[in-house]
């Protein structure tokens, strides 16, 4: 597996690069305009868009054929896809703290509270998305993954809202926010969970020519 | 002699198209060339052995397993045609990729075979022409102590300057009795160079099986007049074929059939030939 991930960071590496530096400039430019953590409900969803960039360029190159003819599971191929979106994700997560540090260490008010509530938004938004366009963009057409993967992001901002009112039929949310949103990363990883062993037990019949 | 790789029955139905019972064998230190015109279903006899697609029946026994495990396939070398990596990456880089990916890669022979083939390390895939990317691919398949390569196409649309090196490469490759060789191509000339058995499919059934030699030396097209034709013994013919005035049948021994008929004119037959009379013949 450490072979193709090796393989997806090269191809990503500009991509990250960019996305890391915009987000270390937006983190800094929010902070006149909102609290700078507020980034973090963005931070680990802009920060994936190279899996999917990554999944194209497989499908263009044909590497997805050519790397079932090595010596690789189809379990370790979605597997690694699977991991490398969790890895960019805390990339952006942890990319956007940054700004928070350096502006607290300079006075601004950034809270815990906030950096807990905006990062589960942020996480579980993105596990969402991941949980749907992942498998998606592995199980139909792999040219069309970034589309599928804007799509899904905002399917999974309904999905959250869905949740939150679920949960406020036997929890009010309002007096309890923090717990609420904890609940929701909680079912997103669930979900992200899922959604990896669905794909990879499609991937493992599906024919790749 | 022991097989490298045993197809047996191997089937596949697609909504237009079944590849049936498919059987052949490569034995080891051999070079066999799997012909047949497009869609014919060599890819996807390829791409069954290769575990790309599933089979619906049949058993494919590859380096002595049928299970196409990591460590068997730690020793199949794989070139399909086209590109084959992605092309954002340099040569130097996809050896980075690949010395994580193949236990046994071997970075010399790969940096070696780069040198031979005057591929540039650091130049992205992008920038390489269809031979040289064909070469790195090559390359690749070598790089990792393979004994078993299998081939699809891959010299289809490259100059004769650069088949040629690929085919002594592969010549060079069998040179070891355990290593050998599965490829699909429909450039006859080439399998005609290095091939020791010739697979015939068409339609998705195996039409042959036979040794080059046996195909080259024996097999033979008599070209006749229709009065001719007609004073044939119809079970020597394969096959026939009438162009213009002149009636072309194939068939298996070229001297019975020569002394049999002593006023035709038998000629050996080349592998196109051979393939045009079976897909275009009548029997």
């Amino acid at each position: 597996m450490k072979g193709i991930l090796v393989k997806d960071l090269y191809i990503a590496r500009s991509n990250i690069l960019v996305t890391v530096v915009s987000l270390i400039v937006l983190g800094f430019g929010l902070s006149f305009l909102l609290e700078t953590s507020a980034l973090l409900v963005l931070a680990p969803a802009a920060s994936t868009t190279a899996v999917f960039i990554s999944i194209t360029g497989d499908a263009a190159s044909k590497w997805n054929k050519n790397v079932i003819t090595m010596p690789v599971s189809r379990n370790q191929i979605i597997g690694e896809k699977f991991l490398f979106y969790i890895l960019l994700a805390v990339l952006g997560t942890v990319t956007a703290l940054v700004p928070c540090a350096v502006l607290a260490c300079f006075g601004a008010d950034v809270t815990l509270y906030a950096l807990c509530l905006y990062g589960s938004i942020g996480i579980s938004a993105t596990l969402l998305a991941g949980g749907i366009s992942l498998p998606c963009a592995y199980l139909s057409d792999p040219e069309k993954s970034q589309i599928v993967f804007m799509m899904s992001f905002m399917a999974s901002t309904g999905i959250i809202t869905g949740l939150v009112l679920f949960i406020n039929l036997f929890l009010p949310v309002k007096e309890n926010i923090l717990p609420a949103f904890h609940i929701v990363l909680a079912i997103s990883v669930i979900c992200f969970l899922v959604s990896y062993r669905i794909a990879v037990r499609v991937y493992r019949k599906r024919d790749i020519s | 002699m022991t097989n490298a790789l045993a197809v047996s029955g191997l089937t596949k139905t697609y909504q237009d198209f079944i590849l049936d019972h498919v059987s052949f064998t490569v034995p080891n230190g051999s070079i066999v060339g799997l012909i047949g015109e497009n869609g014919a279903g060599k890819s996807t006899t390829l791409n069954a052995i290769l575990g790309l697609i599933q089979k619906e029946d049949g058993i494919v026994s590859i380096l002595g397993s049928q299970e196409l495990s990591r460590d068997t396939k730690e020793y199949i070398g794989v070139v399909f045609d086209g590109s084959n990596y992605p092309e954002i990456l340099s040569p130097r880089k996809l050896n980075r990729v690949m010395k994580n990916i193949y236990k046994s890669w071997d970075e010399q022979v790969y940096f070696r075979l780069l040198k031979e083939f005057s591929l540039p390390p650091d130049k992205q895939i992008r920038q390489f022409s269809k031979g040289m990317k064909m070469k790195l691919a090559i390359s690749v398949a070598f790089s990792h102590h393979s004994r078993m390569l299998i081939l699809d196409e891959a010299t289809s649309g490259l100059d004769p300057v650069v088949r040629d090196d690929i085919l002594d490469m592969l010549l060079h490759f069998v040179q070891e009795e355990d290593h050998s060789i599965l490829m699909s191509s429909h450039i006859t000339s080439d399998l005609e160079k290095i091939a020791d058995f010739i697979v015939f499919i068409h339609e998705g059934k195996v039409i042959f099986e036979k040794s080059k030699e046996e195909l080259s030396g024996q097999y033979g097209i008599i070209k006749c007049g229709a009065a001719q034709f007609d004073a044939l013994d119809k079970s020597d013919i394969i096959t026939y074929r009438k162009i213009d005035c002149e009636w072309q049948i194939l068939v298996s021994n070229r001297e019975r059939m020569q002394k049999k008929y002593p006023e035709a004119l038998v000629v050996p037959a080349t592998l196109d030939e051979i393939m045009l009379l079976y897909v275009k013949g009548e029997k």
